[in-house]
């Protein structure tokens, strides 16, 4: 006998991380055929409902509750459902310092803070980041779902104290040689970055670092800083703070597509800029580059590096990493055992900077590709879970990632699509992303190695070459190793390249090779 | 020129408060970085019939 059941825990509060590893340990229990451990919010109500729970019994479960909802045999289910406090209880904490109560009894214990890092569910982010403003401290929020008119009205508070907010949804920053959030182990230096995406300013700083030349800062906006609504305020106050750094010779900004009338803000305050600049619009085609700009602004990424290393006066470290590199036998390599059929590329992206990027240069070669995230021309997938054609799929979007973890902290939806990829004839290309640092998987090419061996078993038993194509984003100063991250993708055959950007091309000149082989 | 709270962050690097995943913490702590953790909880729900009361004698 099959059941579904709920236990609802009131005013129990655990975050989301430690629960989705409770879940995971319940789904794992013999007899158990589906877990979920949630706070009782409207949107993770609605899940379980969509999963085939009982609506009014969840209904009883207020947001400050905790739901604990299994499915399975039923007497798995009574088993584990009655002793559930158990699986809640969390392991000693791995911290040496000092713990608080709350933001107020932190402040107290610790007067000289000068930075507040917020991750606490959406609904109540704002009110601890004004907090923290008012006491004088900057802010570094990573939680998502803060209003616009919140984000706003943050922003221009702290602008008026002299701090900053980086975020909401901020993933990554550096600050004087520290990481926060999800950042890349990189050295310290004189070029200073502003991005409004968290993915990218790990992408650039570990380039620049993996070039020789190090980071002053790193500051992260949120993906929403440059829009119209929002107008930029966090860029402005960083670009302030590095003209005015000592250490800092020069400035990047990275960031997909800025509203109309903040652009042309952005522009002005870069012109007036006493230290040089280089910055790279993501997605904005070069016909729509800004005429007024007097810097230099790139296509992608690793344009953006190069330019900032001319700018403090680096060069040499750079060629071998970031300039084209002749693959023409690498190339013929992967296309010479490739079945008619196959000439479509299919991208699974744990960083969403890489998707879009991605997505740029498939355009630039006149591909056309289906996307959950697409760029301005691009498809949008009626399915995120089916691709068709060419599809470059963010697995970190929104509708990947409600109940589960991230793809760069857990790779459970990557490995399992990988597979599914696989199955349609028509697919010749692979095309991945891995992303080290702090609080990244502890080995992300060792999570999907498998998975990439077996779908390339499964391509050669059916009479096709599958050939898959990576970047890994990372230093060789990362926990995970650069250096063996890579090997172990070299060992499973797949094509390796320093960045999304030139794996992204080399996708694209497999398929334009195709293209030529079938005329 | 006047040193502005976000320029004292820069120059002596982050003195933190965490709120939310612990892990935020520990990776700052791994990196020499001082930091207090907030063991957060969400506020209690507000009585709204308390509150009306409240408004009322207020």
């Amino acid at each position: 006998m099959s059941t579904r059941e709920v236990s609802i825990k009131k005013n129990r509060y655990l975050d989301s991380v430690f629960l989705m590893a409770v879940a995971q340990r319940l789904s794992e229990q013999p007899g158990i055929e589906d877990a979920a451990a949630v706070m009782g919010s409207a949107a993770n109500k609605l899940i379980l409902v969509k999963m085939g729970f009982n609506e009014a019994e969840l209904a009883e479960a207020a947001q400050n509750d905790l739901i604990v909802a299994l499915e399975g045999e039923t007497e798995a289910v009574n088993g584990l459902l009655s002793d559930v406090e158990q699986w809640l209880v969390r392991p000693k904490s791995a911290l040496d310092g000092a713990m608080a109560l709350s933001l107020e009894d932190a402040w107290e214990q610790q007067e000289t803070s000068n930075l507040v890092v917020i991750s606490v569910p959406g609904e109540y982010a704002a009110r601890e980041a004004r907090a923290a403003l008012e006491h004088g401290m900057n802010v570094f929020l990573f939680s998502d779902h803060v209003s616009v008119e919140d984000e706003v009205s943050l922003k221009q508070k702290a602008s008026e104290a002299g701090l900053i907010v980086m975020g909401p949804d901020c993933g990554t920053a550096i600050i004087a040689g520290t990481g926060i959030g999800f950042a890349n182990v990189v050295r310290r230096g004189s070029i200073g970055v502003v991005a409004s995406s968290g993915t990218g300013l790990q992408e650039f700083t570990s380039l620049v670092h993996r070039s020789g030349a190090g980071i002053s800062h790193g500051f992260g906006t949120g993906g929403r800083d440059l829009s119209d609504s929002v107008g930029g305020i966090s860029t402005l106050t960083a670009i302030d703070a590095l003209e005015k750094d000592p250490g800092t010779q020069a400035i990047a900004v990275i960031s997909k597509p800025p509203g109309q009338d903040t652009l042309e803000r952005i522009v002005q305050r870069l012109n007036r800029c006493s230290k040089p600049v280089a910055a790279c619009f993501l997605g904005l085609e070069s016909a729509n580059w800004p005429s007024a700009a007097r810097f230099e602004i790139s296509a992608t990424i690793d344009d953006v590096v190069a330019n900032s290393l001319l700018l403090v006066g680096k060069t040499g470290g750079s060629a071998t990493l970031l300039l084209p590199v002749k693959n023409a036998e690498r190339l013929e390599k992967e296309v010479e055992r490739m079945n008619s059929n196959q000439k479509y590329v299919r991208g699974l992206f744990a960083g969403g900077t890489f998707c879009y990027q991605a997505q740029q240069i498939m355009r630039d070669g006149g591909v056309a590709v289906h996307s959950n995230a697409p760029l301005e021309g691009m498809t949008m997938l009626d399915d995120e879970n089916a691709s068709v054609k060419s599809t470059l799929v963010d697995m970190g979007a929104d509708e990947f990632t409600v109940g589960v973890p991230h793809p760069m902290i857990d790779a459970t939806h990557r490995r399992k699509r990988i597979l599914d990829e696989v199955q349609d004839p028509t697919v010749a290309v692979l095309l991945l992303d891995f992303i080290l640092g702090h609080n990244a998987s502890t080995d992300p090419v060792g999570d999907l190695a498998e998975a990439i061996v077996e779908a390339k078993r499964q391509s050669s038993e059916a009479g096709h070459y599958l050939s898959v194509v990576a970047s890994v984003c990372g230093t060789d100063e990362d926990p995970q190793g650069l250096e063996k991250q890579e090997q172990l993708l070299r060992d499973t055959g797949v094509v390796v390249f320093p960045s999304n950007a030139q794996a992204s091309q080399f996708a694209r000149d497999i398929l334009s090779k195709r293209m030529e082989v079938s005329k | 020129m006047k040193m502005t709270d976000l320029q004292s962050l820069l120059k002596a690097g982050p003195i933190a408060i965490n709120l939310g995943l612990e892990e935020f913490a520990k990776s700052l702590q791994d990196q020499g970085a001082k930091v207090i953790h907030v063991d957060w909880a969400p506020p209690p729900p507000v009585d709204e019939e308390m509150e009306d009361l409240l408004d009322k004698l207020l």
